[in-house]
């Protein structure tokens, strides 16, 4: 459960005697490190440079990448292609970069020792890309050693803008612990900018939370994006590199955290291209599921219009997704008051459909046919097959409801007393 | 038939031939001192309004010292409108400067909620603009961030302050930065482990106000112990007014002792405390007079509970009578408090849970099921009958223990002496540095830092080589991936409780309950009868591994009881003194308990009915500890006899220790070894049940002569013919009188202490 009291209290006393001795010579009076940086130049070989800020540095280390580089399915210069049909497309949605400029977008990710969100919780790498002119520019800040975050958040926040980011799940972890360590020091660095952000974490949740078992940035990028990452570091192992490297500090032990994060980042132009054509290709997309999940979204977004048409694709698919599809827009006629095209998606539910669709379809049917056709006999004729329906799906699932039960009941003689009265 | 008054049952008991002393306290007129001129108009207006003009004396020295900025410690008895002290400055402050902040702690959640109603119902009068709200586990997400940023008044507890604010203190920073007060309500529950590591939390909290600027006066108000001012001061670390001028009024009040017949002559045995507490309560309900049952342990409440449920049950209906224990979940606590003070629940049987200030409105007898343990507890269980004007009744009954026998025989020594001080012992080094690891997490350790005025850099190099922090440049830094606070508990020396999950209903588990792990070895073991509610569940598998015990609920004649084996190894010895032929020393020792087996009882005879092994793996407990060590068995006696005085004196003990170290019985083990394994000599062991102590040996210890002193006279003075439970335990029938010669060997044994040391 604890260590050993005895054993500790042994263990601190020896360490009290030797450390002490030792620290108190090394220590300059004023407590500042007047150190180099260790190792300067194999961080320049690498393409860090120090950047220093009263008293402590960071590393800033940037890669340049050409627009034509292919990572996975995607050339990183096709952010320019979607940026553009994004500024054309005749819908809006929450992943649109309309009225931004390609060089606003932010592609942004961190690495931190754990996963808490608490004070302690140090984040020591912020990268981030953008696409500049010809080419795709990653820029990360590291902190070489705990205490250099004045250091690190002023070259972080002095020269540019990050008011939009594109993140993977940056919303709920990366930003809130930024902020949480920003906060240590806000008194001497730049305020941080209000919170605009792409958060493509939820744009893959929507739409590949049933096709995949993870939906971990990784396993997006091996089956949605088709990047193969080779020799690359788990994301796990970065705390504890991290703590290797601040033992010896040499560049070798954190450049494969930096690559890592050097993917990732990369990913995520990758990622948000993917889905961009996604969007706006929805209407054409093969796959019945994310079709459906596509339209789910216009829908949920509030644009019906663009919902309708890819629902109206999907429905013309011979997927169990089809089904789904037809639902989902019948409701959508039926709130616009098109009872006659409602009517027939759920006559055709009701006939190819199974016992689910067949239940839910009949029973709009009846309802439809009762106050809005005012057809009372072909309003009890589909309330009994829903019913019917609804009974085996009942007796199959073993899951019977008293007060469904009640319902159907009252329906069915409500029904019967109208169309005999 | 008519009921009767209290009053008429009161006389009634007057005639009682087992009432053995019968005090009156004379009612008391009320203190009082106009509004001071400074407070602010709007909340003098809002006091007005609920019947308040004036101020009692302590509240208005509270007001003035804290208006001094002095921290201060109050304390007042029950219902003696101790609240104000801390509600008058804190209100004050805000109607003045909005942006002020206080913090309010509280030691249960229970009683937070129920500030947090009084508190909002005068600032609704005040008609100013604060926000007050607790902020604990039952909080909702959604309300947190209004909390974090505008509350100006955040009520909450030990543990949530520990896990979830200070670890985020950068999402409080508008508390922070502006925190003027820090209200500790009911200081006196903060003691041995829970203080120890409170102390630490409030370390913590001031290292963290310090490096946002702000530094917060503390109001602290207790229940009445002897060392109030002592006890805030180690808590926080810093000089502390008491305030103790009461000036509140109360209604007559009868303390009445009781001891229950004596049934058995030879052996002393009398008819048990609970027994009595029933028949009592009983009398009480049927006539409608509020009444609160207190008793010492959970399984007692359960079954004093599920007698007069049955018994009360044809006269006054089913939900009127309620238990009131930790193991309950808070809903189902904040639905018995409600009751109480709505009156539809006139009977409660609690434990020593409802001891502390939450309000349950009016109750007008009190009955104790046996001596609570310390002084400062039976006066706060006793504050809980009569808290407004008007006559009220404490009954306390008398169990068969040492303890409550030598209580009840000297009511001049209960009456006159002050109460335990209650002792902390925030720099015990696990406790010190599970929290030097919280703090690391909050803020980085400079070099030539001190956390509450120790000097922890030695701890830090410790943490700092075991990776857990980084020292660079006299700065050391959390480098680790976990949550320091989420592995450390406030409450228990077990980091993971059991949760007990009911499995009567297949379809439909529920948790009804949680406890310790030390606790469920012996209470939540396989086969073991646990009592819930008054309903009883037997265990049908405890997953050790897991934390979980499955229980199943049953209807028997018989509850168990288990035995726990122990296995003591002294690791240090860190203090000694000798005399002769005997030494007493103090140090650490590792403790390994094992539950072995446990005994079916019948219960209405206490019969044993049978028994079964418990498989259980042991557990380890480092501690510290104090021990009575020979050289040799007395060449007087045989190692037989030597051992049954051994475990006379150890019985005693036992006993009589908690009330010279204030603590509950289970705090402080006792256990006598003939032959001691590590040095084979006979010893009698004294130890914390916290790993690393809270102190409690080490006051046996320096208490030494003066606890000895009193087992000689207790076991003396005990009416028993040679040994009875309620001293040395049951003597052999054969040999010599076993009590005359502890006496005799005691007295030896002090002469030769009274001599030189060696």
């Amino acid at each position: 459960m604890k260590p050993k009291l005895a054993q500790w209290k042994e263990l601190l006393a020896a360490r009290h005697k030797k450390e002490n001795d030792e620290e108190k010579e090394e220590e300059k009076p004023d407590g500042r490190p007047v150190t180099d940086v260790p190792y300067a130049d194999v961080w320049r070989e690498y393409g860090a440079k120090p950047y220093w800020f009263a008293g402590d540095y960071c590393l800033i280390r940037e890669t340049v990448y050409p627009l034509d580089y292919q990572h996975g399915r995607y050339r990183l210069g096709a952010l320019y292609e979607v940026h553009e049909r994004w500024q054309e497309a005749p819908f809006s949605h929450p992943l649109s970069c309309r009225g931004f400029a390609v060089r606003d977008l932010f592609f942004f990710d961190t690495e931190t020792m754990g996963l808490s969100s608490g004070a302690g919780n140090i984040m020591f790498l912020l990268g981030h890309a953008r696409i500049l002119g010809d080419f795709v520019t990653i820029r990360q800040h590291l902190l070489p050693y705990p205490g250099a975050e004045v250091a690190l958040y002023q070259s972080f926040l002095s020269d540019v803008d990050y008011t939009t980011l594109v993140t993977y799940n940056g919303k709920a972890f990366d930003w809130p612990r930024l902020k949480t360590r920003h906060a240590l020091v806000r008194n001497m660095v730049p305020k941080l900018p209000a919170f605009g952000h792409f958060d493509l974490y939820h744009a893959a949740r929507r739409l590949w939370k049933d096709k995949l078992d993870s939906l971990r940035l990784s396993e997006v990028e091996r089956h949605i994006l088709h990047v193969e990452r080779g020799d690359d570091v788990p994301g796990f192992l970065a705390p504890m590199m991290y703590k290797e490297f601040l033992q010896t500090p040499h560049p070798d032990r954190l450049m494969p955290v930096l690559r890592h994060n050097e993917r990732d980042v990369l990913s995520l132009i990758a990622l948000y291209i993917h889905l961009s054509v996604q969007l706006l290709e929805a209407d054409r997309l093969a796959d019945p599921k994310e079709q459906l999940a596509a339209a789910r979204w216009f829908e949920a977004v509030g644009e019906t219009a663009a919902a309708r048409g890819v629902y109206e694709e999907a429905s013309g698919k011979g997927a169990k997704e089809a089904q789904a599809a037809k639902w989902q827009l019948s409701l959508l006629y039926r709130k616009e008051k098109r009872y006659e095209e409602a009517a027939l998606l759920w006559r055709d539910l009701l006939i190819h459909g199974n016992g689910y669709w067949k239940a839910k379809a009949g029973l709009e049917l009846a309802k439809v046919y009762e106050h809005y056709f005012r057809d009372a006999a072909e309003a009890h004729r589909y309330a009994v097959m829903a019913y019917e329906a609804w009974r085996s799906l009942a007796r199959m699932s073993r899951q019977h409801s008293e007060k469904e039960e009640a319902e159907w009941r009252r329906r069915l003689a409500r029904l019967e007393r109208k169309k005999n009265g | 038939m008519r009921k009767q008054t209290l009053s008429e049952w009161i006389e009634q008991l007057r005639q009682d031939p087992n009432v053995v002393y019968w005090h009156e306290i004379e009612p008391k007129e009320a203190n009082f001192v106009p509004f001071p001129d400074e407070l602010d108009p709007r909340l003098g207006a809002a006091l007005k309004a609920r019947g308040i003009a004036s101020l009692y004396t302590h509240q208005a020295a509270a007001y003035d010292a804290v208006q001094s900025g002095r921290n201060i410690v109050a304390v007042t008895p029950t219902a003696s409108g101790k609240t104000l002290c801390y509600n008058l400055p804190v209100l004050d402050a805000i109607a003045k400067e909005p942006s002020s902040r206080a913090l309010y702690i509280f030691p249960t959640k229970a009683l937070a909620q129920d500030q947090r109603n009084e508190l909002n119902e005068i600032i609704a009068e005040m008609g100013v603009s604060i926000y007050s709200h607790t902020y604990d586990g039952d909080t909702a997400p959604a309300l947190r961030q209004k909390i974090r940023q505008a509350g100006h008044i955040v009520i909450t507890n030990p543990d949530m302050l520990h896990t979830a604010i200070l670890p985020h203190h950068t999402k409080w920073i508008s508390l922070f930065e502006q925190l003027r007060y820090v209200v500790i309500d009911e200081l006196h529950t903060y003691r041995g482990v829970f203080g120890s590591h409170v102390a630490n939390v409030i370390r913590r909290l001031k290292r963290i106000c310090a490096f946002y600027g702000s530094r917060p006066t503390f109001i602290c108000t207790s229940a009445t112990i002897a060392n109030p001012k002592e006890l805030a001061e180690r808590l926080i670390g810093e000089p502390v007014t008491l305030i103790d001028n009461n000036g509140a009024p109360r209604g007559r009040k009868y303390f009445v002792f009781y001891n229950p017949p004596v049934v058995e002559r030879t052996m002393n045995i009398r008819q048990s405390a609970t027994k009595t507490a029933v028949e009592l309560a009983r009398q009480l309900l049927v006539n409608r007079i509020p009444t609160i049952v207190f008793a010492r342990s959970r399984v007692r409440v359960e079954l004093i509970l599920s007698h007069l449920q049955a018994v009360v049950n044809e006269r006054i209906g089913d939900t009127t009578i309620r238990g009131y224990r930790g193991g309950y979940l808070p809903n189902e606590r904040r639905a018995i408090e409600k009751g109480l003070r709505s009156g539809e629940i006139i009977g409660v049987v609690s434990t020593n849970a409802l001891e502390l200030g939450v309000d349950i409105g009016q109750l007008q007898a009190c009955i104790l099921t046996g001596y609570p343990g310390t002084i400062a507890s039976t006066w706060q269980q006793a504050g809980r009958a009569g808290r407004r004007q008007g006559d009220s009744l404490v009954v306390m009954i008398a169990s068969a223990s040492p303890l409550d026998q030598y209580i009840i025989s000297h009511p001049e020594y209960f009456f006159a002496r002050s109460p335990e001080a209650a002792r902390i012992n925030p720099d015990n080094l696990l406790i010190l540095v599970d929290h030097i690891k919280c703090a690391a997490y909050e803020l980085p350790f400079r070099r030539g830092e001190t956390f509450g005025g120790v000097e922890v850099e030695e701890v830090l190099d410790f943490l700092a080589e075991q990776g857990v922090l980084n020292e660079r440049a006299g700065r050391w830094h959390w480098m680790s991936d976990a949550f320091p606070a989420h592995d450390i508990s406030l409450r228990s020396a077990a980091q993971e409780n059991v949760v007990i999950i009911d499995i009567s209903d297949t379809a439909r588990h529920r948790v009804i309950g949680e406890m310790d792990r030390f606790s469920a070895m012996t209470l939540l073991h396989d086969e073991a009868i646990y009592l819930h509610e008054g309903a009883q569940y037997q265990v049908e598998k405890l997953d050790w591994e897991e934390k979980k015990a499955y229980v199943r609920q049953v209807d028997v004649e018989y509850f168990t009881d288990a035995n726990l084996a122990v296995r003591l190894d002294v690791l240090s010895e860190d203090r000694s003194e000798t005399r002769g032929q005997m030494a007493v020393r103090y140090g650490d020792v590792s403790v390994r308990a094992m539950a072995t087996i446990f005994k079916k009882l019948k219960l209405s005879t206490f019969e044993n009915i049978g028994s079964g092994p418990i498989r259980l793996p042991e557990e380890t407990l480092h501690t510290s500890a104090a021990w009575i060590e020979w050289e040799a068995v007395p060449s007087r006696f045989s190692p037989a006899l030597f051992e049954q005085l051994l475990v006379g004196i150890a019985n005693v003990l036992g006993h009589l220790v908690p009330v010279f170290v204030m603590c509950d019985r289970s705090d402080l083990h006792v256990v006598p070894q003939l032959k001691a394994p590590h040095s084979g000599r006979p010893t009698i062991f004294l130890y914390d049940r916290y790993p690393g102590g809270v102190g409690l040996s080490e006051a046996v210890f320096e208490r030494y002569e003066e606890i000895m002193k009193h087992v000689k006279e207790w076991v003396e003075r005990c009416p028993c013919a040679d040994g009875c439970p309620s001293c040395i335990g049951i003597s052999s029938a054969d040999g010599p009188s076993l009590k005359r010669e502890l006496v005799q060997f005691l007295d030896e044994q002090l002469a030769v202490w009274a001599g030189p040391s060696v």
